[in-house]
């Protein structure tokens, strides 16, 4: 199952998490959903609270849908050099490379 | 009452002065699903002086000096080491913007709790219909404990709201790794490889 997750699934996964957020937004808040939205930190589209959202719905996802277990926010998710949460692009890498270890 | 100082917010003590910052962020839309408080500045003034020494009523603040938020700590039994935690709004979502305010303001409430005040448990109550305060504060170590059925009334319909507890134990085990996750992720890459 895991081998079949690429980058177009990986980022699909990441793409529903937000649209699944914006359907919780109201409509003064809903954001721009794309591979390059930005997630959290100083361009963020999103608070705290989204980006939780965002992060609990696509472990869900990859537990669930595809028998992977990670944690997004482990101590070495945050010790890289480029965070994961900057944008969908960081998120999407950061998983692949997670599967890749798992390959 | 002491400010906790965090690295990017500080929690510094609600004052009457207060009053009408913290109604205007109780009318705002982001309000809507706390529940009902103040009407008038004066009453909101009049609730901040009699706040009990059973609470710790905090204001957040960015480093520099902004208010952002509120954030309380209430009903602290030091007998049974239990408090409640509420009041939690982000007024101010632009001044926060890229900075992990709620998460550290949470961090360092619940550090206040847990390391000084020794408690070895903290609960709140959340709207069912704010999915996302469940969803954030599930993730951030809270377990889900009950429901009270229509406890509270909410744009003027009767609401559910969701029971949450956190453990000492549970704090140290999760809570408090995320939330310094969280509170890293916001960071500009240049602070952590400098």
């Amino acid at each position: 199952m895991i081998a079949q997750l690429d980058a177009v699934a990986v980022e699909a996964i990441i793409i529903a998490a937000l649209e699944a957020l914006n359907e919780e937004l109201d409509d003064a808040d809903k954001i721009d959903v794309g591979p390059h939205t930005a997630l959290f930190g100083v361009d963020a589209e999103i608070d705290s609270l989204s980006l939780v959202s965002v992060i609990v719905d696509v472990e869900t996802a990859l537990s669930v849908d595809h028998g992977l277990e990670v944690s997004l926010t482990d101590d070495r998710a945050m010790s890289r050099e480029v965070s994961p949460f900057t944008d969908v692009q960081a998120l999407k890498d950061y998983i692949l490379e997670l599967l890749e270890e798992r390959r | 009452m002491d400010v906790l100082t965090g690295e990017h917010v500080a929690l510094r003590p609600l004052e009457p002065g207060d009053a009408e910052l913290t109604l205007a962020w109780r009318r705002g839309p982001r309000a809507r699903l706390l529940l009902d408080g103040a009407g008038t500045v004066e009453e909101q003034r009049a609730w901040i002086a009699s706040r009990p020494p059973t609470e710790r009523n905090y204001v957040i603040e960015l480093r520099d000096g902004r208010p952002v938020g509120m954030l309380s700590l209430v009903d602290i039994d030091l007998v049974n080491r239990r408090a409640e935690s509420g009041r939690f709004l982000i007024g101010d979502e632009e001044a926060v913007r890229g900075v992990p305010a709620a998460v550290e303001a949470m961090l360092l409430l619940y550090r206040l709790a847990f390391d000084e005040l020794g408690l070895e448990r903290i609960y709140g109550i959340v709207a069912e219909e704010n999915r996302r305060m469940i969803k954030w504060q599930r993730y951030l170590g809270m377990q889900e404990e009950g429901r009270l059925r229509r406890h509270v009334r909410i744009d003027g319909r009767p609401c559910d709201v969701i029971c949450l507890g956190l453990l000492a134990e549970e704090y140290r085990a999760q809570a408090e790794p995320r939330m310094r996750a969280l509170i890293a992720a916001a960071k500009p890459r240049k602070e952590m490889v400098g």
